[in-house]
């Protein structure tokens, strides 16, 4: 059979590394061009600021390795956009991108493994925090004093978006430990970092959760054992709709403050905090704006530029002026494109997406809508922490905080009875005005799989065109990119019958692409 | 040995989720309040006309349909549980009350609750949620929980009494069950015990399984026999063990460690006697409920309790049970898929051993273990790797 020709004829075999930068029309390449400069002149800056330290990382941790491919990353999260889509996700993956290094450079700067013995770095640890990855650091703003990092969430979680293979040591590491290989990647990755000796050796202390889920627990008990911080558990209730829950999830946040107060030497700031949870009330708003155009027919910015920024927005650098200002930036480019009424995409589909998005092949959204003309144009993982912060008192900001926690990401739709899962994903299908359900049969996450039957009958009951697509959130060695896209072609050509955008697409190697 | 008196009548009981003493007690006016998890405080279950049912899904065969609702890559137990709802056999259930401490538990009610699989126009359920470290707003949280989505729906929708007297009364039962039990326990301190482990797990089943008032007057009887048991002459036992882990409901396992001549000193799992067969004492300065709901948190032995208190609580439990039962190693088992206990068996398997310095042995296991040669095999060579330990020690035959 004749090949057909399309998007996939600029990706080498196996990498799918691009032969040369997409095409996409003069202006749209130009700035492409431009954005993908700004990144290196970002990644470039970094690397010279502290030489001799980054190297030393580089060679210190395996999962370093992997931000050295961030700017091909950054091309495969951008494949086929055009337009506001392109710009909006240039912007806040470059706005990532700074943040990240920058944070790299705190971390390097203290980190023991790095620097033993050193004066320096010790005094920088008196004012770090660790937190788990899973507990959203806004509480961290009323420190400002400190820095309160994310602990698993560079070694960790970036690694496993950035490159497909980062996770794969690790999770191996784990299994060799024992751990049994049944549990979801995630805490398998941290854990297999925590037995490799392979978090940097930071902070003063460690505020550790009991997000999102069971396997998370577990693996914090591995972690603390090896990390050997001063540590407090932060109890983040799971009814959340309960309101009788609240009480205690604020009586824990209280705890917390006075855990951190006396590790760190720092009075906590309630001004600071407050001033915080307004910048991250605006920059709800500004996603609550930009749901409200994905909910158009001419929805400007969908996919995991979108998704992958706002968790890194809400877990990371919620209460932060400078994502506020990229928010502004990128919503005045979408708003300006659909008050012209345009929208520079094949959409055959619009599609929601539920469950929690593969790690591995985080431009899963791309090859939807570039194959098969799919659109994702609402997506579980996108819509989390959806309360504004009241700020009127002390009491209410630590209300809001709570609510915050309970409705981080995957917490939001993975705890609080089964019917917050299954209730929104029918209300999202409505409201975003959409003809299809993706669904992710994320294996190894056990609350989600165990409603398998009722996602099912509630879409059989709808009539609702939907299908399962197999991954394993961060192990590309149980299910593979071309697996899943096998799933979406299978049901695209045998269930809707339908011919896909670019055939080129519907089957290729990528195996071995970071 | 002779036969332990009424063994039989205990193992037919144990044939059925809803056994005859359960049946017996609905017929009498009884309400039937199902649970699965030490969160749940069984004696508040047993307030005035309400009992508790421990839910097992004796004779398990396929679990395809739960394959389908519920996916393959979960707990064996939630499974069988769920299948055995949707073939009916909980049919005598007029309450569920769960707690959300396992993700996967929390989906069998769930899923029982939408698919509308108890055929029981009265069947209500209630959840909780449950902190993961002991601290007074945890207790707060966690009564108030008990009170919110148990004890309030049973008091208003089935007329159970839920008054402090009420309360009172239940322990009073439950304290004169668990007096039986830790007379009992003692016996398995005997160099050569006049109780066999899979007797033990028998009767420990046979209590969280049956409505207490139904159970008691058998269990003394056999305690009675008990008193005056003979073992046999020679002892058969090679090694002696503490079993810590998951969920456990079927004594097929303590039949597998008898053939392999292990004795059971201790059940520190999931339907085993600790925790749960100890006695509660009350005071009269505080709510009762407090002083319940205190005992139940501060007792758990959940590897979901994360703050180091309780970790170490769990390892010096076990360390302790080895002492006080005079056991040279611990099996850690666990059930396929459970999240918490896969961590919670490699870790502690290793502390056990490297830090505590006692043999331990890890295992995972299916729901039903009947006929299970690997488990078999494994019992075997740690009993001999006990004994070549002995014999390494001068200790020479047990
Ligand atoms: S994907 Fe599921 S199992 Fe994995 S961390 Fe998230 S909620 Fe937990
Ligand atoms: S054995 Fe584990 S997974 Fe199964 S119900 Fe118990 S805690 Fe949950």
């Amino acid at each position: 059979m004749k090949k057909k020709r399309g998007a996939a004829d600029n990706l080498n075999d196996k990498t799918a590394i691009q032969k040369h930068r997409e095409w996409r029309g003069g202006r749209d390449t130009a700035y492409d061009y431009l954005q993908w400069c700004r990144l290196w002149g970002i990644l470039i800056k970094w690397a010279a600021s502290h030489p001799v330290q980054n190297v030393k990382a580089l060679f210190r941790y395996r999962w370093m390795f992997t931000y050295l491919t961030v700017p091909s990353f950054f091309d495969r999260v951008c494949e086929g956009h055009r337009g506001a889509a392109l710009r909006g996700a240039r912007n806040n993956l470059n706005y990532l991108a700074s943040d990240v290094t920058k944070t790299l450079t705190t971390i390097f700067s203290a980190d023991m493994h790095l620097h033993p013995g050193s004066k320096k770095a010790e005094e920088l640890n008196r004012k770090i925090i660790c937190v788990d990855e899973l507990l959203p650091n806004l509480l961290g703003k009323g420190f400002p004093d400190c820095k309160m990092i994310l602990f698993q969430e560079y070694p960790m979680y970036l690694p496993s978006l950035i490159n497909q293979h980062s996770p794969v040591h690790y999770i191996e590491q784990s299994e060799l430990y024992g751990l049994p290989a049944d549990v979801c990647p995630l805490p398998s990755f941290e854990a297999g970092l925590a037995i490799e000796d392979d978090f940097p050796k930071i902070g003063c202390c460690m505020l550790t959760s009991n997000m999102p889920c069971d396997g998370s627990i577990m693996t914090t008990m591995l972690q603390e054992r090896r990390i050997g911080l001063p540590s407090q558990v932060l109890n983040v209730p799971l009814r959340w709709k309960d309101e009788e829950v609240q009480g205690y999830a604020v009586e824990e946040i209280k705890s917390a403050i006075s855990f951190l107060e006396e590790h760190t030497g720092c009075r906590f700031d309630w001004d600071a905090l407050k001033e915080a949870c307004e910048v991250w009330n605006r920059q709800n708003e500004c996603k609550f704006e930009k749901w409200d155009y994905n909910r158009t027919d001419i929805p400007p910015h969908t996919g995991s530029s979108a998704w992958l920024y706002r968790i890194f927005e809400h877990q990371a650098v919620a209460g932060e002026p400078l994502a506020l200002k990229n928010d502004l930036k990128v919503n005045k480019i979408l708003r300006r494109q659909v008050a012209a009424g345009k929208c520079p995409k094949t959409i055959r589909h619009r599609a929601i997406i539920w469950n929690t998005p593969c790690n591995n092949y985080a431009n899963f959204n791309n090859w939807l809508l570039n194959c098969w003309g799919i659109d994702s144009v609402c997506e579980m993982i996108d819509i989390h922490g959806t309360d504004l912060i009241d700020t009127s008192t002390h009491e209410s900001m630590l209300r809001g905080l709570a609510d915050h926690y309970q409705t981080a990401t995957m917490r939001a739709h993975t705890k609080g009875g089964n019917e917050v899962i299954l209730d929104a994903l029918w209300e999202k299908y409505e409201e975003y005005n959409a003809d299809m359900i993706i669904m992710f049969d994320q294996i190894s996450c056990k609350g989600v799989s165990a409603i398998n039957g009722l996602f099912e009958e509630g879409a059989m009951k709808r009539g609702i065109p939907m299908v399962r697509v197999r991954q394993d959130l961060m192990d590309p060695t149980s299910i593979s990119r071309r697996e899943m896209r096998n799933d979406i072609n299978i049901f695209m050509q045998n269930v809707m019958n339908e011919e896909p955008v670019d055939a080129s697409l519907v089957e290729f190697d990528d195996d071995q692409s970071w | 040995m002779k036969d332990l008196k009424h063994i039989h009548f205990y193992e037919n009981l144990l044939e059925q989720t809803g056994n005859d003493l359960v049946l017996q007690e609905k017929e009498a006016g009884g309400v039937a309040v199902g649970y699965t998890c030490y969160y749940i405080p069984e004696v508040l279950l047993n307030c005035g006309k309400a009992f508790s049912v421990r839910l097992r899904a004796p004779n398990t065969g396929s679990l395809d349909i739960s394959q389908y609702y519920m996916s393959s890559f979960i707990c064996g137990y939630t499974r069988a549980l769920f299948e055995r709802a949707f073939e009916g056999g909980m049919n005598y259930l007029d309450f569920y009350a769960s707690s959300d401490t396992c993700q996967q538990m929390v989906r069998v009610v769930e899923n029982i609750r939408d698919l509308g699989l108890i055929s029981n126009p009265d069947f209500g359920w209630g959840i909780i949620d449950a902190p993961l470290k002991v601290t007074p707003h945890g207790l707060r949280l966690y009564a108030d929980q008990i009170t919110e989505h148990i004890l309030k729906p049973l008091s208003e929708k089935y007329g159970v009494d839920i008054s402090d007297e009420a309360i009172r009364a239940a322990v009073n039962e439950h304290n004169e069950m668990c007096a039986i039990f830790e007379e009992i326990s003692e016996l398995r301190k005997e160099e050569n015990p006049r109780i066999t482990p899979r007797e033990f797990h028998i009767l420990s089943l046979v209590s969280y399984a049956s409505p207490t008032s139904r159970i008691l007057p058998y269990l003394r009887e056999t305690l009675e026999d008990l008193r005056t048991r003979e073992a046999d002459a020679q002892n058969r036992w090679r090694a002696r063990v503490v079993v810590v882990g998951s969920e456990l409901d079927d004594y097929d396992f303590s039949e597998i460690m008898e053939n392999a001549r292990c004795y059971v000193a201790a059940d520190r799992y999931c339907f085993g006697s600790i925790p749960g067969r100890q006695q509660i004492e009350l005071n009269d300065d505080e709510p009762v409920l407090d002083q319940v709901c205190r005992f139940y948190l501060e007792t758990n032995q959940c590897p979901r309790f994360m703050s180091q208190a309780k970790i170490m609580q769990r390892r010096e439990t076990i360390r302790d049970l080895v002492r006080e039962y005079n056991a040279e190693g611990i099996v850690i088992e666990q059930a396929k898929f459970c999240d918490f206990w896969g961590y919670e068996r490699t870790l502690n398997a290793q502390v056990m051993q490297q830090e505590y310095g006692i043999p331990t042995l890890g295992i995972d296991r299916e729901y039903v273990v009947r006929g299970s040669g690997q488990l078999a095999t494994r019992m075997q060579a740690f009993v001999e790797s006990l004994e070549i330990k002995r014999l390494q020690k001068g200790g020479g035959e047990k």
